[in-house]
């Protein structure tokens, strides 16, 4: 085969210029490997999410209720478009694992049924089924059985309505209803405080009492139906047994949080690659159009032989498509190789039977498209010149570059040797080029802000809720309300110090035609442990009659304070009553109204109940507290301040280390990139004077200074620039994901600025270290003896 | 003959590329006072720019001695011949080589502002004749006169020695005297040793002493008994 002399010179220019290339192809890669990685966790993850619940007929809607019985069921299939019904029993246990002396919680649920009817069918990993027989067999869910090594055969002790169980694993299995498993009162996943267990349907019957009824309904409906018709009718049915709302699937928590890991898959797919492809574009421009101005003679030439200018337009695309299949090739390997990487960690949060790791091509031809439109874009700019050069012009020298700025005033302010004048004004000299070089270093600056400010604003969000707020050790919620007694039983457990009462009842709040269904805590008026703060973080006494609402609450109802909202309770006599909003309150997790407990009690027409006590613990007297909570019969469950708060941060601190890894590298290639290839560029123009001015006496130190001075005025004046950026995103980013699930705060420290500039600046550095050895090996005997 | 300010002994510089060895200088003796006009002629290959390469701090010999004043160039590091080309040494070229980016009164400052004695920018541009164009940048001034901002650069730290390669190479013949003569007076004002390379060989008549360089050795040295003004030599 014989390569055309043309092509041949695209070759050697790959190779002469191999720093630049492979910098500008990293960049190219991350926006593919960005692309891929983005586009392709979110279609496995929606497609795996998909197949597993139309496999496992996860259902679309669910209901609890206190009780209700068995007969309800026939008409709640009667309902329009039901496909299928289930009624099962789910309850809240105990555990009473040997090695664990804290307090941990099991759901326990009814199996499904049998013969291709039940829903939320279960994927048996390890094991058998229980026999239906069986009052003790049982199956566990997946990651419970792993965070306590239980293998079939295992025995689990349960507390069940107050009642030591002893049953025994048959099987270890994954449900479509718990992919995302999070325990009561809990904010993070901890498969070792919290596990699902499925029994047969009458041994859960004989455990709570419930012969001849279910305490949860789930439904699946006909494509199309309407769901909130379908949850209208389903709730008629089940309120006079104590049906608390049903909820639809987009409200079911493990739903929901896979939807809000879908949504931040999304959200960084339409940030970071058009990023990255931007940059690119802008570096592919600059470095093309210097190479052109160094080929002007060589460019003049081939136009006089006869080349057509389309050969030589072509002969720079070439050259600029040789580097993005470079970056795809590079992008796509990293991004299939961070897709497992993702997928992996999916894994450990996500409990999937099967992950489809998506190779859909469409992926792969999308992200080279985009990346090649993108550096032919940047290359067309800069060809254009060389199609319009003449070739009579074209062989002379490029006339000298024509400075004339007047700069007085800022040399003056400035107080700027020559070598600064210099500096400045070949800044000057090509703003364009300036410009872009800034917005590159800024970008990557602003990916750091906008990836960094969220730990910080995580841990702003523990502190309030945590130390300001919910002030207390731990929580026991009652599996049913109690009498106000309650609360001095509770004082006299072991190792408590203070009790505080608390009332949580399930309730509709509406206004207008907006409503939300939540649980309105009573709290007494000035509550110490669990205490509601102001948006200034102020605790906020509970007023006499009316409503606080988080904000979140307010803005989704649009209500002031001083609205009337109506309240619907869902609970005990469900009195429909209409209430003052008295003030907002600050949340972050889900969304809250709150009110004084008394009121609480007397607007639903019930004596004084409590549902739960927040609870100050002696630390010495924590162990003797566990025991007696679990055993007393009251107890649905516990909540453990510390733990949760520990599983939190542990659980963000093994994420934290990832994703810190992946945005500083990506924050890294990019500053390498812009920088690298701004310094050749700016090398390659200046070299001949940097040289000359070696030959006059400056030091290699003085000469460098020169080049560095340019590479660190453009650097510095891209973090303000970045820092913008990172925040304008970043605020993006806060009003993309807040939702009813939870609200992060928008906290920027400056540490987070701080941090941000000083990775872009070491990356700098090492760039500019990079180009030291060609700065201090300038040849000073040449430039005596030629012209440019 | 008055004070000695350069000598060298057996100067020797041999380039090597691959297996192949090039003697660029055999064995140079030299030998020049202060304050003298020297030309040296020869043709391409001769050595002579590898001479005064060496003798201007910015090559290194392969063996021989090269001295300025009481420094042995020939043992100096980079950094020592740094030092020396700042301190002592102005350079001339054959294409100006001024920094597009400031103008000619700033493309003095540039050498002024690290040397030790310097003069001011405006007088060195004075002595070339430029004061009224010294606010200009390069691109705005003629060959001529980017070679002689180039001269101004070279003298305004009132160097001892005043090496120039080729000053006129690149200029018409009346630009060339206009060169020439800033050249000379400089000479004639400052006192700088000054050491002239060119090809061309009507240049010699301005000069008190004339070496011609063949084959990397000096092979003949003349001595002008009467020097003539630029403006009388024509080529």
């Amino acid at each position: 085969m014989v390569i055309s002399p043309l092509r041949r010179k695209v070759l050697r220019d790959l190779r002469r210029l191999w720093a630049q290339v492979l910098a500008i192809a990293l960049v190219l890669a991350a926006g593919v490997a960005t692309l891929i990685l983005g586009n392709g966790a979110y279609s496995s993850l929606y497609e795996t999410r998909a197949r597993y619940y139309d496999d496992y007929r996860f259902a679309d809607i669910f209901a609890d209720v206190t009780r209700a019985p068995r007969a309800l069921l026939g008409d709640i299939r009667e309902i329009d478009n039901v496909l299928a019904a289930e009624a099962r029993i789910v309850k809240l246990a105990l555990l009473d694992m040997p090695a664990m002396v804290e307090p941990g919680t099991m759901l326990m649920v009814s199996l499904p049924e049998k013969g291709g009817r039940g829903l939320n069918l279960l994927h048996l990993r390890q094991g058998r089924l229980p026999d239906p027989q069986s009052a003790r067999e049982v199956v566990v869910s997946e990651g419970f059985a792993a965070a306590h090594r239980l293998r079939p055969g295992a025995p689990l002790t349960v507390l069940m309505n107050g009642q030591r169980r002893d049953l025994l694993v048959t099987g270890i299995t994954l449900s479509p209803e718990f992919i995302y498993a999070l325990g009561p009162g809990e904010m993070m996943p901890d498969p070792r405080r919290f596990g699902i267990a499925w029994l047969p349907r009458p041994a859960l019957e004989a455990a709570f009492d419930l012969e001849g009824a279910f305490s949860n309904v789930v439904l699946k409906l006909a494509p199309g139906a309407s769901v909130d018709r379908t949850i209208e009718a389903l709730d008629r049915l089940t309120a006079p047994y104590g049906g608390a709302g049903a909820v639809a699937r987009k409200d079911q928590i493990s739903h929901a949080f896979l939807d809000a890991e879908l949504k931040q898959l999304s959200a960084m797919v339409k940030v970071l690659p058009p990023i990255f492809l931007l940059v690119a574009a802008m570096l592919v421009n600059i470095t093309l159009s210097r190479l052109i101005t160094l080929e002007r003679e060589q460019i003049g030439l081939l136009k006089a032989i006869g080349y057509s200018s389309r050969a030589i337009a072509q002969h720079y695309v070439e050259f600029v498509l040789a580097i993005a299949a470079l970056g795809i090739v590079i992008g796509i390997s990293a991004g299939v190789w961070l897709g497992v990487g993702l997928a992996q960690l999916y894994a450990r949060f996500f409990s999937f039977p099967f992950l489809i790791f998506t190779r859909d091509p469409q992926i792969y031809g999308l992200a080279a498209a985009v990346t090649v439109a993108a550096a032919v874009a940047g290359a067309l700019l800069a060809v254009r010149v060389a199609v319009a050069l003449p070739p009579a012009v074209a062989m002379s020298p490029p006339a000298p570059a024509d400075y004339r700025a007047r700069m007085g005033a800022f040399r003056r302010l400035f107080a700027l040797r020559q070598t600064g004048v210099m500096v400045t004004r070949h800044l000057f000299r090509w703003p364009l080029r300036t410009a872009s070089g800034t917005f590159g270093v800024a970008m990557a600056v602003a990916i750091l802000v906008a990836s960094l400010w969220s730990f910080g604003s995580i841990n702003h969000m523990i502190d309030v809720t945590f130390t300001r707020a919910e002030r207390h050790d731990a929580l026991v919620a009652f599996g049913a309300p109690e009498p106000a007694r309650a609360l001095f039983a509770a004082r006299q457990m072991p190792g408590v110090l203070a009790a505080e009462p608390f009332r949580a009842v399930a309730a509709r709040i509406s206004h207008r035609a907006l409503s939300r269904k939540l649980s309105i805590m009573g709290k007494p008026e000035t509550p110490t442990l669990s205490r509601v703060l102001a948006p200034d973080l102020r605790p906020m006494a509970m007023p006499e009659a009316g409503l606080i609402l988080s904000e979140a609450l307010a803005e989704a109802l649009a209500v002031r304070p001083g609205d009337r909202v109506t309240v619907e309770f869902l609970e005990g006599a469900r009195r429909t009553v209409t209430l003052p909003v008295s003030g907002l309150s600050l949340g972050y997790v889900g969304l809250g109204a709150a009110m004084e407990i008394t009121a609480l009690n007397r607007v639903m027409g019930e004596g004084a109940l409590i549902s739960g006590v927040a609870l100050q613990i002696d630390e010495t007297g924590q162990e003797a507290f566990y025991v007696a909570a679990k055993t007393t019969p009251k107890t649905g469950f516990v909540a453990v301040t510390a733990l949760t708060v520990a599983r939190f941060k542990e659980t963000l601190a093994e994420n934290i280390t990832v994703m810190i890894t992946v945005y500083v590298g990506l924050a890294a290639i990019i500053s390498v990139g812009v920088v690298y290839n701004f310094a050749r560029i700016a090398l390659s123009e200046q070299g001949r004077e940097l040289a000359s001015l070696r030959v006059l006496g400056f030091t290699r130190g003085e000469v460098s200074g020169i080049l560095f001075g340019e590479l660190a005025t453009v650097v510095l004046a891209a973090q303000p620039v970045g820092w913008l950026f990172g925040y304008v995103i970043a605020f993006g980013m806060v009003q993309a994901f807040s939702s009813d699930l939870y609200r992060v705060p928008f906290v920027i420290g400056p540490e987070v600025y701080v941090t941000a500039s000083l990775i872009v600046c070491v990356a700098a550095l090492a760039s500019a270290w990079a180009i030291r050895g060609r700065i201090n090996n300038l040849d000073m005997v040449e430039v005596l003896k030629t012209r440019e | 003959m008055s004070e000695t300010i350069f000598h060298t002994k057996g100067l020797t510089k041999v380039y090597r590329s691959g297996a192949q060895e090039v003697h660029a200088l055999r064995g140079v003796d030299f030998r020049a006072a202060r304050g003298e006009f020297i030309v040296i002629l020869g043709p391409s290959g001769s050595g002579k720019s590898t001479f005064l390469n060496i003798v201007g701090g910015l090559d290194t010999a392969t063996a021989g001695e090269a001295w300025f004043e009481d420094h042995q160039l020939t043992t100096l590091d980079e950094r020592g011949l740094t030092q020396y080309r700042r301190d002592h040494v102005g350079f001339v070229f054959q294409f100006y080589n001024l920094v597009p980016s400031l103008t000619a009164r700033e493309n003095v400052a540039l050498v002024t502002e690290i040397a030790r004695h310097p003069m001011s920018p405006d007088d060195a541009l004075a002595l070339v004749g430029l004061t009224d164009r010294r606010d200009h940048f390069p691109a705005q001034l003629s060959g001529g006169e980017q070679q002689r901002v180039a001269i101004a650069r070279a003298i305004a730290k009132n160097p001892e020695v005043l090496l120039c390669d080729e000053p006129t190479g690149a200029l018409d013949s009346a630009t060339g005297i206009k060169v020439l003569e800033a050249l000379a007076e400089v000479n004639r004002r400052v006192g700088a040793t000054t050491l002239v390379i060119t090809h061309n060989a009507a240049i010699r008549e301005i000069a008190d002493r004339v070496l011609r360089f063949a084959d990397g050795r000096i092979v003949e040295e003349t001595v002008n008994a009467t020097k003539k003004s630029p403006a009388e030599v024509s080529w």
